[in-house]
């Protein structure tokens, strides 16, 4: 005889649900061959042993006609409830007319007394196991926890539709933001909780609509549904959320791909469409839905082309850094003393890309990772060529994002970048955005270990976020770098200018050098001044440049020396 | 004693109630052996004592089933009869058949008890 699945070399278990002693033993006996038995004399002792045992039960042999409770009445109750509905049942029966009630109750197959040959017994119950657990393992693979289709079959489906019927349809995808956030926050229980509500309003709204719902990862779900005549009508789904009164603020995000019955894009490409226009949504934008016209089929083009272009441009040095002087204005005469270094893009095709365009595209997928190495080694090139040709140096700050930290060898990959070009560590600082800091406690423990092991850090875009002064205590910082809009108004609201005044002496206090970027005029330098910056970087005094006209100021530092 | 032979002297189809047990005689003779101890032959002597139709009719057919299983040919035979009357619920004398099903069950008793 054939095996069952091979992957269960554990014996399964069948429960005999039967009143006649003689008949229950010799069905046992035979069943016992292949599987563990469990016995009930009753339908209620039966009921009451599939209870304790639902998801361990292979299958159920039950008999029709028994005292206390019979076995159409456990069939029944079986059939109305949600765990034992998924037990196979097969009715023991002598009886030709009560196999159709059977069959309509819900029993799979039937075995008739007398009993048949005891292999032919054996043999249709390890089918009837077999279809089950087939049929089980198919519908794992075809939903998931959510009871939404999973992408393969979500796929699946859509090429399904399309083949019975063209129609215009819409291809949506949901993403709820920062859901991540959401799960951190509120714990994992809570996060499961709005998933299922979200899959509950997602099924309700195909309801109106027809279609299908998929779910693909936590908090990424899409619909393929009838056209909607008006976009807004996937605000329904978002009411719904919004009855969640423990968790305020989900915002669910939304990008419709329309499906018209001439379409000729791959079902894969349409799917990353409905996800890209889904995405282009900025995360401070007050709408909520994005359509895939043209404007954003061009920005997942250029996207797209960016990225594959992406290694191409690291190898043939296509990444400029420029330099952003840094200045001491603590004198009167404000003093060079470093530079931030900036990624321009001069593509070979498309020039000069803004990094507005490529950088929150390479943060989005980690590619950044690659970028900053980059830059800090050209950076430390960079240096290290003053010091050899012009006995000089000023620090260049790097930008390291998030992600950076997350490569357990950061600190090793600086650390013999340094040695390589003969540089010491406070000659590259390191600049980590305020909010990297309020993310994860890990990355704050790395930034510490870099900071103790010499390298100068400037917490970057101080006020942006949710930061406190309290928690410049507490962190590991040398410099901070004030958000744009303290500059952009110090010099007109009163009331900001106080703010730069208490940060710059706190930070006096605690150690911690002030600088201010985004000077544009004299009248924002001198608010900052005033208040108590000690540096400045901005267009008022000088711009970006490039590594050659850079050298204007190394140059003057040699005289001076 | 109760043995296979004498069980097919008694007029049972061994051949199949063997089949049934894999072969193993023990058991097969075990299994017939408990046929003393089934309750139905006195539910459906009392049944129909008290004109109790349906009852007698549950306890009919889970005779038959038993009986079937063991291949008690002998018995087979007047239960299934009377089973078929009783779901019918014919109205008529059942002594007979009745008396005929303890016969043979008495019988059995002598092969097992002797």
């Amino acid at each position: 005889m054939t095996q069952l699945h091979p992957a269960a070399d554990y014996r399964r278990k069948v429960l005999i649900v039967e009143d006649e002693a003689i008949n229950r033993l010799m069905l046992g006996n035979i069943v016992s061959r292949d599987y563990e038995v469990l016995y009930a004399q009753n339908g209620q002792e039966g009921l009451d042993i599939m209870k304790e045992n639902a998801s361990g039960l292979s299958l159920v042999l039950l008999d029709l006609l028994m005292p206390v409770l019979d076995g159409f009445s456990v069939l029944k109750i079986m059939h109305e409830d949600e765990r034992l509905r998924q037990i196979p049942t097969v009715v023991l029966t002598s009886e030709g007319d009560a196999e159709v009630d059977s069959i309509r109750l819900g029993a799979m197959d039937f075995i008739k007394k007398p009993y048949n040959n005891p292999e032919v017994i054996l043999a249709r119950i390890q089918r009837i196991i077999e279809l089950f657990e087939d049929r089980k393992l198919i519908r794992n693979v075809e939903y998931d926890q959510t009871g939404l289709l999973t992408r393969e079959f979500f796929l699946e489906y859509m090429r399904q539709m399309d083949e019975r019927e063209k129609a215009d349809r819409d291809l949506i995808a949901v993403r709820i933001e920062n859901f991540s956030l959401v799960n951190e926050i509120y714990g994992r229980e809570e996060g499961d909780h709005i998933l299922a509500t979200l899959a509950d309003s997602l099924r309700h709204f195909l309801t109106v609509h027809p279609g299908i719902a998929g779910h693909e990862d936590a908090g990424r779900f899409y619909l393929y549904c009838t056209h909607l005549e008006d976009p807004n009508e996937l605000q329904m789904i978002a009411e719904e959320l919004k009855k969640l009164e423990e968790i305020p603020r989900v915002r669910l995000r939304f990008g419709i791909y329309p499906v018209t019955e001439q379409e000729d894009a791959d079902l894969e490409n349409r799917l990353n469409s409905a996800v890209f226009a889904c995405d282009s949504l900025q995360e401070s934008a007050s709408e909520n839905i994005a359509l895939y016209d043209h404007k954003v089929h061009e920005e997942q083009v250029l996207a797209e082309r960016l990225i594959s272009d992406m290694d191409r441009a690291l190898e043939e040095k296509e990444f400029l850094v420029f330099l952003q002087p840094k200045f001491n204005v603590e004198n009167d005469k404000p003093l060079i003393a470093g530079a931030e270094a900036l990624v321009r893009w001069k593509h070979h095709d498309l020039g000069m890309v803004s990094p507005g365009t490529f950088i929150p595209l390479f943060e989005k997928n980690g590619l950044v990772h690659p970028l900053d190495l980059y830059m800090l080694e050209e950076c430390a090139r960079i240096v290290s060529g003053w010091w050899k040709e012009y006995g000089t140096k000023i620090p260049v700050s790097i930008n390291l994002s998030r992600i950076d930290f997350y490569d357990a060898d950061l600190k090793k990959k600086l650390d013999d970048v340094l040695a390589k070009y003969g540089l010491e560590k406070p000659d590259i600082h390191l600049e980590v955005t305020e909010s990297a800091y309020t993310d994860d406690n890990l990355i704050v423990e790395r930034i510490r270990e870099m900071q103790e092991a010499g390298y100068v850090i400037e917490m970057d875009d101080f006020g942006a976020g949710f930061s406190s002064l309290n928690m410049l205590s507490s962190m590991p910082i040398d410099y901070l770098k004030l958000d744009l809009k303290f500059a952009r108004t110090v010099d007109t609201d009163e009331k900001q200018y106080h703010v730069v005044e208490c940060i710059a002496d706190f930070s006096r206090y605690l150690n911690v050098s002030i600088i201010a970027e985004g000077v544009e005029n004299r009248e924002q330098y001198e608010a900052l001044k005033k208040a108590g910056c000690a540096y400045v970087q901005g267009y008022y005094l000088d711009r970006p440049l490039n590594e050659e006209d850079f050298l204007k100021y190394i140059r003057k530092e040699e005289e001076e020396c | 004693m109760l043995s296979i032979e004498t069980l097919r002297q008694y007029g049972a189809d061994v051949e199949e109630g063997l089949t049934r047990c894999f072969q193993n005689e023990q058991f097969y003779l075990r299994l017939v052996k408990m046929i003393l101890e089934e309750p139905n032959f006195a539910a459906l002597k009392s049944k129909l004592e008290e004109k109790d139709l349906k009852g007698a009719f549950e306890a009919a057919h889970g005779l038959k089933g038993v009986c079937a299983n063991l291949a008690l040919t002998p018995l087979c035979k007047p239960v299934n009869e009377i089973t078929e009357l009783l779901r019918a619920e014919t109205e008529m004398d059942y002594a007979p058949l009745l008396e005929q099903i303890l016969n043979g069950k008495e019988e059995l008793r002598k092969l097992i008890e002797e």
